[in-house]
Order: structure tokens, then C-alpha cells, then sequence
């Protein structure tokens, strides 16, 4: 009998070895070449030349894009003289601005044309709220960022980390890391539920650069369908995959964006 | 060779008779035995007329003479026969100088002749040891060669001439019945079927016709409590929503979910009914189980057409439940327990034969199970109460109350949801007389949905759906297989589309409107059999919907931006939409064990569940009513079926083939906010679906072997002009091939072994076809909207139940249940993932560094090989 009982207990105790579970799934992805221009361009309230990237999209995953190049890119502000861009290096895909400051109310046009068509796509800044102070915890003997939502407005902040300078660093690569996160004011069940993400931990002294970005309401809505598509996807409440909004014409995607950014830097330092 | 036909021959035979055989003036008092089968009338006149030594005379054409016929008669006099087959075959007869005249009865004379010669036996079949009334009996007089089925009440109602006659009752998992029966008035007579003790032989008895080859009704399937408990189930929790993917043509979404499609329809046009009150959300733990357990239920209905003209409200399937009525004649407790859950119920008279109560309670037991995996999980339960008492005044009029409760609580961290299922019933069975059965139900019910966004504030989004009915339905048994039923009916609906409460109060923050509609339903039904070949079935359900103040709607331009606010008084209607469902069935029967059907039906669905979820779980469900912005979704459906029953081994086969068109179907535009998105109609896309196919199923419910073997072809396309470029698109619920096996096996009077394997084309998902990268994101770009398929889903169970006792007499009766979820370990993917990578062993997160990581396809699944053990036990 006492067998019996220890039979049925370890019978009982059986499906949580075999529940469910996530791993790699060797599927052919039905790829195919689209003719689509893929622009990554962010003007921000930053007096730098600013980055407008073109390229075709890639057909298998953490492939590279194909630059666009010879393109004839220009940026206007509202009615103003549009600046061209410049491609730089040659043949890399990425436009580079005159070094100008975009401002909260302006509009920007971009324009590209390239191979007898042209794309288009408008967007304006909202104001940025400025930063709290960084938080982070202590595991073990590295650290940790603490992230939350903060302020009223959509906004995303980037963590550019790098402990380059510290004795953890025992080789020039794999001493830098970026983290974006995201608070776009919205409520969404898969973000709610979204899936875990990989713990990201770095040594003291490490130098962390933050850059928060405003997020007009279209780009807003962008940044929200991506993530639908990428960080907020694979949780228990997925929704309809669909391709990420844009505001380019027919024939491109991605998106070009106004942002005002506040930045600030801050090294870790030992934490009980 | 002159060719004279049969009727000619007979006329003309008879004409003969009539001129060289005497006949005595006592004719009508002579006595003989007649058994025909499958005889033409004029055989049977002609053999009347050989035994008595009589004479006819009669027009064949006017009489009908070829019609097929049984009947039956032992030492019966000419005058009974010729009356009993002169009410059946709408003739009488007179003696003109000793010849024996048939004419046919003129209509009025026929009204006059029926109330003088018919009579109406009527009553319940109850089982005889609890006295539950049981749905769906044949009650069949085998020398008329009529019968009738018994109603939602067990009720029964036969209007036949007088006469002697044996009452033939079969009933799946019943000993066959027979009763002789004196009719010489009306008599109303409650029969009693005893329980068919378990054997280990095949013995099929076969007497009347199979309700699957005689009925009218087609795309109904009926499902026994006892076959769903003896489906092997995961976790041994017997649920009757996931018993469903044994019915070809109905598919669940995945393993963990109680979401399916019906006949390539959505999941929001499934409605499921416990006694006449629609449960909105019947999943718990977001779906691995069913909130419906088959121990309080005494019959399980399931439309996937055709539905019958009382029930409505949706365009795909009924799924109507009917709860036991509880015990009359003695206590009984019973229960069970498993890993995840204990289930207790007890029932017993409140005063016997009279009044009876039933309840019924489930409650999770796994807390512990999960509380070692998260340290942040705070609640983690869910519970279920079935409840219904019974009274019966006197012999016309009987009283049922019922309710079901349920709840799921899941807190993990600061976040949390929580839903709720309540439904009540109020009914009142009256007959007016042996023919005349009416049934008023009162019912309401409510499903309310939080989802917790921060449990430190009490800050949730809440949205509900509630509705109250009240409807009246008559069943009017006119004659054997001659039933007309109609009612009507009202409904109030209140709709909250879903809004922030915060704090303690109830104060809610509102970016979305309530909405409040009623509708007024009013249905006919009329079912015949026309004669001994054809029946037919054809009703109308008239609805009327109206939405109505205090509400703000919005309207929206062609490019779906809001350009005006339309603002609603209080007790003001503002909308209505009124429908015709019409419906038609016809019915041949070919002989006693095949018949033809072909049926048209109509569908109207008010009432529309607005999520963009994929998720095979419950999400956030919200539910609003057609207005201003949602037209009523509507669907045509055309089926066409065989049904035959094999004689004497007890197998039944149907096949069917449909195709439905369904209108102003719902979709979304891309990444659509659903969720306290005050325009959120403007994210809605309307189009057409439609799906074809054909199903098969061969089913055997009685024997030492039982089971269903079914398969489905069917395909389901949606055409949205504004998504996928304007083209037509696979539905989700499209998955061609399906496959299922449900069998059951008795090994010994103890060991019962059962097993179920289904087989499932994969669902239709949107794959990328290439990616860019944005911001360090990599992004996907989708080509054709599901241009691509999960894996194929197959999966085996396997259930063993042994019986404790080895006495069967025993008053305290337990049993052990040991299945297997998934024999074989399929990994049958729930969603297939491309922005994840892979930390070790089956860890794949999102990474949070965006200079590394480097992402791999990944397959999320549920449930390989899991085995479990569940306890039962009743005792009397």
C-alpha cells in the first residue's frame, strides 16, 4: 500500500516536469524581397548632424540591412530652404544633416528620392520632461538599472552603458551595452504581460549616458506597434501581428521622427 | 403485355372481391390479427379483406392506397382496425349492402371525428431512481408506427386514436421500456426508465427509430455527461467545453484555452446557455479548464447549426446545458479531488416525489503548487457553485430555480486580473392540457472582467456585460410528429465597454460609454412529419433591437477620424434594428435506419466581443452592443446531411455538408487599441467570412466499446476591404484537416480504459518575411495577413478508471482516475516567437541589451506528457 501511495504521489508530481515551455523551433521563414526603403531618421533639439539611415530590409533574422544608397535626401523645416544630407561614409546608407537644432513646434518634412521615386514623411516635437535620478540596486557584486514610468508624457529613454574604463573590463568588445526603455503612457494587456527580459548586469564604475526622448503622437503609435511586434511579443496576450505603423508614403517604412532629448551621465557607484 | 399499374391492379382486384365474395352484416365485429411492415395500404385493406371474408370498395387515388405503412393488430375487430387506420390515413368507412365503402374524411368532418376518436397520452420521462427528467427519450407507439421525443422537461405529449397500445421508450444508458397502455381517454402517465447496469457484452437493443435518422433537426450534436467523464482529461478535470473538439467541425484554438470556432466562425459567436442563461467567459485559468463540469448536468446540446427558433443571439453554435434538477427520492453526496481542484456536490428531496435541490461547488487547490515558482504570486485560485432547487406544485405546474456562480482571482506582483461569471434562473413548467406545455423563464446573468494595473491603488480596468431575460415558450404537441412551438421573449443588456476604477469607491473614470439595449424576440416553430417519407421543419425568429440613452456614440469619417459626438437622453432609444431569421429543414427518410436532411438557417448576432487577441487565453474582453457604428453581423447557412444508423451493432453515421456566408464581420486595423481607447469603434474593419466544408462522424454511445470517430474538411476566408490590400485572407479559425478519435472501453465490471486522439491543421498565423532594424529593434515585415501556419496539432490521452468497490450494491461507491495528457509528448506550439534569445536550456527572454543577443525562432507549447491522478466518490 505504501508503494501504491508513493506511486501516486510521484504520479501527481509528474506534470510540472513536463509543463510548458518555450525552445527553438526550426521553421523556414517564408521569406521574400520587398522593394521597401526601411528609414530610420530621429532629428532631436540637439545641435549635432543628425542621422537619417536607409536601407532594405534583411530576410533572415539578425541579418543586416542593405544600404540605400546614392539617395537624394533632404530635411525642411516648415516652409524654410530644406538641408540636403549627406551620405557618409559612401555607399553606407547613412545620411548625415548640417549640424542644426530641431524645435518643439516645427514641422519637418523629409524627403528621399531615389531610383525615380519619392518618399516623404512629416513629424514635429513635443517637449520632453526632464529626467529623474537614475536608480539601480546592487546583485551580487554588480549592479542593476531599476526602471519605471515616470512623468505624464510618452517617452522612451536610452542607457548607452559602458564600463570600458574598469578593472571588469578584461577586453575592449563586450564592455558596452544600450537598454531603451519605453514609457508610452498606453495600456496594453501584452505589455502588461509582456515577456522577461534578459537580466543586464554591469561593474561598478560603469558610466551610464541617458538620453530621454519626447514622442509626438504618431510616433508614439509607432513605437507602440513595434514594440507590439518585438519586446511585447511572445507574452500570454499577444495580439494580431501586423506590420508596424509608419509615416512614410507608400513604398517605405519605418519612421522619421522630432524628439526633444534630455540627457544626463551618471557612474556607478558601490551600493550597500 | 398490358402493363396495369399496382393501384389500378388492386382497384380492380377489389372490384372483383366485390362482386363474388359474400360478405356476413357482422364484418365490423369480426375479429383478426394484422401485422404489416413496410406494406402499402391496399395490402393491408386487402388483407383485412381476406382474413374477415369482407368486401372494399374505394378510389385508390382519393384514398392513397401505395402509401407505405406498419401496423399492427392482434384479435382485433374490423371496426377498431378500420378506425384506428382511418384516423392515421384520414379515411372512414361505411357498410352499404355488405360491402364495406372507404371515403376520405372531408376537413371539417376530421376535426369533428379527431375529438371524438383521438386521445393524448402525455406525461414525463423521469429516471427511476432519482426522478430526473430525461431529455431526448423516444417515446414510440410501435402499431401506429409514431413516436415523439421528450422536451427540454423530460415531457412528452402523443395524440393517437384510442385504442390498446405498448409504450416503446429507448434511451441511450437506459433499459428499454415498455408499458401496455389502455387508451380510452386521455391520460397523462409518467414513465420510468431504469439505468442499463454496466455489462461486458454487446448487446444492442434496437427499437425505435435513432433520433440522429428520425429527428428533423440536423448539425446537432448531443454529448452524455457519462461521455464527457470518461474522457481521459488533463489534470482529470472533466470539462465539457474541451469535450467539444470531439464534434467534427468544431475546433478549439489550442491546448490551455476554452476559446473555439464553430464552422469557421469567430469565438464570440459561440454562445453557451446553463439553463437558458448565456455564460460569457465558462474558462478559469484563462482557460486551461472550463468553468463547466459535467457533474450537476443532465443533458448537453450542441448547434453548430439550424438552431432551434427559441434560442438566438449568435451566428455560430448553442451550446445548451441543462443542470440537473437534484435527486427526489433520496440524499446523495459525491465528489472528487484532484491536483488542481476539489469538486463536492450533494442532492436530495426537500419533500419526496415533490421537490428536490442540487449543489454543487469546485474549488482550486493549487496555490501551493505555483507559490515555490513565483515568489510574487499573491492569488492564484478560482471556484465554481452550481446550485438549483425544484418544486412541484401538482401535476400541471412545477417551479425550477438555479444559479451558477464562478470567480478566477490571479495577483502576481502589483499586477492582477480577476472575472466573474453569475447567472440565475427562474422557471415555471405549466401544462394547460396534455397538449399544451408552456415554459416562462426568468434568467439573468452578468460577467465582469478587472484587469488591476496597480493592486497598491486599487487601480483596475473593469468592463462587464450583464443581461436580464425573460421569455415565454409554448410547446403545442398537435399530433405525433406534429409539434408547433412559439414564443417570445425580452431582453435588457447593459454593456460597460470598459473604464478605470480607482481607490475604493466604485467612481469610475469615463472615456467610454455604457450602453444599455433591449430586444424583443418573438418566434414560431413548426415541426411535421408529412407522412411516412418526408417532414419538415420551418420557423421564423423576429428580434428587435434598440439601444437606448443615457449614451454618447461617436461617427467617424471614411478615414475612421471622429467628427462628431452624438449624445443620447436617458430612456432615450436611439437605434433599433429589426431581423428576420427565417429557417427551413427538410427531412427523407429513405427506411427505418437512413434519411436525407437539407436545411437553410439564418443567424443575427446583436451582441460583439471587441479584442484584437490572438492569445488562446482569456484576455480583456469587451463586449458591445450593434449602434451606430456596428451593424448587426448576420449569416446564412446551407447544410445537407446523411444520417444512418447501422441495424443492430448501435452504430450511427452522419455526414454533412455546409457552407455559410456570414456579413458585417469584425476585424481590426493594425495594433489596434481596444483598450480604453474612446473611439475604439474607429479601429474596427467590417467584411464578409465565409466557410465550407464537410464533416463525418461515426458515433456508438451504447456497448462494451464506445465512442466517436470523426473528420472534418472545412476552409474559412475573410475579405476586409481595408486590410491585407483588399484581399481575401485565411481566417484563423481555418484548419482544413481534423481528425478525432474519442473511445471508451470496458475492460472488466471494474477497469474502464478510454482514450482520445486529435489531429488538427495547423492555425493560420502572419509570419515575417523580412525585418529592419529601428532603434536596436529588430522589427518584422509582414507580407500576406496569415500567409503562414503553426505545426500541425496532434496530441493522444489516455484514461484508466478503476471502481474501489467490488461490491456495485455498495452505498458509498469510489473510484480512481488515472489519465495521461499527451501519451506521445507533442510539442504542439501555441505561438511561434522571433524576438527572443536563447539564455540556456529552454530559457528564451527578450534581450535587454540591443548590441547583443542574438535572436532565434522560438515555439512556446503547453502540456507534453502529463499524467495525473483524480479520486471520485458518491455515496447514497
Amino acid at each position: 500500500m505504501k508503494n501504491q501511495i508513493l506511486f501516486l504521489v510521484l504520479l501527481s508530481l509528474l506534470p510540472f516536469l513536463f509543463t510548458g515551455c518555450e525552445e527553438r523551433i526550426d521553421i523556414p521563414l517564408q521569406s521574400d524581397v520587398t522593394n521597401l526603403l526601411a528609414v530610420e531618421g530621429i532629428l532631436t533639439n540637439e545641435n549635432i548632424n543628425h542621422k537619417i539611415k536607409i536601407g532594405f530590409p534583411y530576410q533572415s533574422m539578425n541579418g543586416t540591412s542593405t544600404p540605400v544608397s546614392g539617395a537624394m535626401v533632404t530635411i525642411q523645416e516648415d516652409n524654410s530652404t530644406p538641408y540636403t544630407l549627406t551620405e557618409f561614409p559612401v555607399a553606407s546608407g547613412e545620411y548625415y544633416t548640417p549640424v542644426f537644432r530641431a524645435v518643439v513646434g516645427s514641422v519637418y518634412t523629409l524627403k528621399i528620392q531615389y531610383q525615380g521615386k519619392e518618399y516623404s514623411a512629416q513629424d514635429s516635437s513635443v517637449p520632453v520632461e526632464p529626467l529623474i535620478e537614475l536608480d539601480y540596486k546592487r546583485v551580487n557584486d554588480e549592479y542593476e538599472l531599476n526602471l519605471y514610468p515616470n512623468g505624464q508624457s510618452a517617452n522612451y529613454i536610452g542607457h548607452h552603458i559602458s564600463w570600458k574604463n574598469t578593472p571588469a573590463c578584461s577586453t575592449t568588445d563586450g564592455c558596452d551595452g544600450r537598454i531603451v526603455y519605453y514609457d508610452l503612457k498606453t495600456v496594453d494587456v501584452n505589455e502588461i504581460y509582456k515577456p522577461d527580459k534578459a537580466d543586464f548586469l554591469f561593474p561598478v564604475g560603469t558610466t551610464i549616458v541617458r538620453k530621454k526622448h519626447s514622442a509626438s503622437a504618431a510616433y508614439r503609435a509607432f513605437l507602440r506597434s513595434v514594440l507590439s511586434e518585438t519586446e511585447w511579443h511572445g507574452g500570454v496576450f499577444d495580439v494580431d501581428r501586423a506590420n508596424a505603423t509608419t509615416n512614410l508614403s507608400t513604398g517605405a517604412i519605418g519612421f522619421f521622427a522630432v524628439t526633444s532629448v534630455v540627457s544626463d551621465t551618471t557612474i556607478i557607484v558601490e551600493k550597500p | 403485355m398490358i402493363w396495369i399499374d399496382p393501384r389500378t391492379r388492386v382497384f380492380l382486384f377489389l372490384l372483383v372481391l366485390a362482386t363474388h365474395v359474400s360478405v356476413a352484416q357482422n364484418v365490423p365485429e369480426v375479429k383478426i390479427s394484422i401485422s404489416a411492415k413496410e406494406k402499402s395500404l391496399a395490402d393491408v385493406l386487402e388483407e383485412i379483406a381476406q382474413k374477415s371474408k369482407s368486401r372494399f370498395s374505394y378510389n385508390p387515388k382519393r384514398i392513397q392506397s401505395d402509401q407505405t405503412i406498419n401496423y399492427q393488430a392482434t384479435n382485433k375487430s374490423v371496426n377498431e382496425i378500420l378506425v384506428e387506420l382511418g384516423n392515421q390515413f384520414d379515411f372512414q368507412y361505411s357498410l352499404v349492402e355488405g360491402q364495406i365503402i372507404l371515403k376520405p374524411v372531408k376537413k371539417s368532418e376530421k376535426s369533428v371525428g379527431e375529438s371524438i376518436q383521438n386521445v393524448t397520452l402525455s406525461g414525463f420521462v423521469k429516471d427511476a431512481s432519482n426522478g430526473e427528467g430525461l431529455i431526448g427519450p423516444s417515446v414510440y407507439i410501435k402499431a401506429l408506427g409514431v413516436g415523439t421525443t421528450t422536451n427540454a422537461f423530460g415531457f412528452f405529449s402523443l395524440t393517437i386514436p384510442k385504442g390498446n397500445y405498448e409504450v416503446f421508450i429507448t434511451f441511450i444508458g437506459y433499459k428499454p421500456f415498455t408499458k401496455s397502455i389502455d387508451l380510452k381517454t386521455s391520460i397523462r402517465e409518467n414513465m420510468l426508465l431504469e439505468e442499463e447496469p454496466q455489462v461486458l457484452s454487446e448487446i444492442i437493443v434496437m427499437g425505435a427509430p435513432a433520433p440522429v435518422v428520425e429527428e428533423i433537426q440536423v448539425s446537432k450534436t448531443n454529448l452524455r455527461p457519462r461521455t464527457v467523464e470518461e474522457r481521459p482529461a488533463l489534470f482529470g478535470e472533466m470539462d465539457v467545453i474541451k469535450s467539444l473538439e470531439s464534434v467534427p467541425g468544431i475546433k478549439l484554438q489550442s491546448d490551455g484555452s476554452t476559446f473555439y470556432s464553430v464552422r469557421g466562425g469567430s469565438r464570440d459567436q459561440n454562445l453557451v446557455l446553463i439553463d437558458d442563461s448565456p455564460i460569457y467567459n465558462p474558462s478559469h485559468m484563462l482557460g486551461i479548464f472550463s468553468t463547466i463540469i459535467p457533474d450537476a448536468i443532465t443533458d448537453i446540446n450542441v448547434y453548430k447549426g439550424d438552431m432551434p427558433a427559441s434560442i438566438g443571439g449568435r451566428l455560430s453554435s448553442v451550446l445548451d446545458i441543462h443542470t440537473k434538477k437534484g435527486n427526489d427520492q433520496y440524499l446523495q453526496a459525491w465528489g472528487s479531488g484532484g491536483l488542481v481542484s476539489t469538486k463536492l456536490g450533494v442532492e436530495g428531496p426537500i419533500k419526496k416525489n415533490v421537490s428536490s435541490y442540487l449543489l454543487t461547488g469546485r474549488f482550486s487547490t493549487m496555490r501551493w503548487l505555483f507559490q515555490n515558482a513565483d515568489e510574487n504570486l499573491k492569488e492564484f485560485r478560482f471556484h465554481d457553485l452550481t446550485g438549483k432547487m425544484n418544486f412541484r406544485f401538482n401535476s400541471k405546474n412545477r417551479m425550477f430555480f438555479s444559479f451558477y456562480t464562478g470567480s478566477d482571482n490571479y495577483f502576481s506582483g502589483n499586477n492582477g486580473i480577476s472575472w466573474s461569471n453569475n447567472a440565475g434562473t427562474i422557471r415555471w413548467n405549466h401544462l394547460f392540457s396534455e397538449r399544451l406545455f408552456l415554459n416562462t423563464t426568468v434568467s439573468a446573468s452578468g460577467y465582469d472582467y478587472f484587469l488591476y494595473t496597480d493592486v497598491s491603488k486599487n487601480q483596475r480596468w473593469n468592463s462587464h456585460i450583464n443581461n436580464f431575460n425573460l421569455k415565454t415558450d409554448f410547446s403545442y404537441f398537435i399530433k405525433p410528429q406534429n409539434e408547433l412551438t412559439f414564443g417570445i421573449g425580452v431582453n435588457g443588456y447593459n454593456f460597460n465597454p470598459g473604464n478605470v476604477q480607482e481607490g475604493s469607491s466604485n467612481t469610475q473614470i469615463s472615456n467610454q460609454s455604457i450602453r444599455n439595449s433591449v430586444e424583443f424576440v418573438l418566434y414560431g416553430n413548426h415541426e411535421v412529419t408529412l407522412n411516412k417519407k418526408w417532414g419538415i421543419k420551418y420557423g421564423v425568429r423576429l428580434s428587435s433591437w434598440t439601444n437606448i440613452g443615457e449614451a454618447f456614440e461617436f461617427t467617424f469619417d471614411k478615414n475612421h477620424n471622429a467628427i462628431d459626438t452624438l449624445a443620447y437622453k436617458a430612456g432615450e432609444p436611439y437605434i433599433t434594428f429589426v431581423k428576420a431569421e427565417p429557417r427551413l429543414t427538410l427531412h427523407y427518410l429513405i427506411n427505418e435506419h437512413s434519411s436525407l436532411k437539407a436545411s437553410y438557417s439564418r443567424n443575427v448576432q446583436n451582441a460583439h466581443l471587441i479584442s484584437n487577441s490572438i492569445s488562446p487565453f482569456t484576455s480583456l474582453d469587451v463586449w458591445l452592443p450593434s449602434s451606430v457604428n456596428i451593424k448587426p453581423q448576420l449569416s446564412d447557412q446551407f447544410t445537407l446531411g446523411s444520417y444512418h444508423q447501422l441495424a443492430h451493432s448501435g452504430f450511427s453515421l452522419v455526414a454533412e455538408a455546409f457552407y455559410k456566408k456570414m456579413y458585417n464581420q469584425i476585424d481590426y486595423e493594425t495594433h489596434a487599441e481596444t483598450l480604453l481607447n474612446p473611439f475604439v469603434e474607429s479601429e474596427l474593419r467590417f467584411g464578409t467570412a465565409q466557410a465550407y466544408g464537410i464533416e463525418m462522424q461515426i458515433k456508438k454511445d451504447e456497448g462494451r466499446l464506445r465512442g466517436m470517430i470523426g473528420y472534418s474538411y472545412a476552409r474559412a476566408k475573410r475579405h476586409f476591404a481595408e486590410l491585407n490590400q483588399g484581399k481575401t485572407y485565411n481566417a484563423y479559425s481555418d484548419r482544413p484537416n481534423q481528425i478525432n478519435v474519442t473511445l471508451s472501453f470496458d475492460v472488466s465490471l471494474r477497469w474502464t480504459i478510454g482514450m482520445n486522439w486529435n489531429y488538427l491543421t495547423g492555425s493560420p498565423y502572419s509570419s515575417p518575411v523580412s525585418f529592419y532594424s529601428y532603434n536596436g529593434l529588430e522589427v518584422p515585415v509582414y507580407g500576406q495577413k496569415n500567409n503562414d501556419r503553426l505545426p500541425d496539432y496532434h496530441r493522444l490521452d489516455a484514461a484508466a478508471t478503476v471502481k474501489l468497490n467490488r461490491n456495485r450494491e455498495s452505498k458509498f461507491q469510489h473510484s480512481l482516475t488515472m489519465s495521461i495528457y499527451n501519451v506521445y509528448g507533442r510539442k504542439n506550439a501555441l505561438y511561434i516567437n522571433y524576438n527572443k534569445t536563447e539564455l540556456g536550456s529552454k530559457d528564451f527572454k527578450v534581450p535587454s541589451n540591443l548590441l547583443d543577443g542574438e535572436r532565434a525562432i522560438s515555439q512556446f507549447y503547453l502540456f507534453q506528457f502529463t499524467p495525473s491522478v483524480t479520486y471520485n466518490f458518491k455515496w447514497r
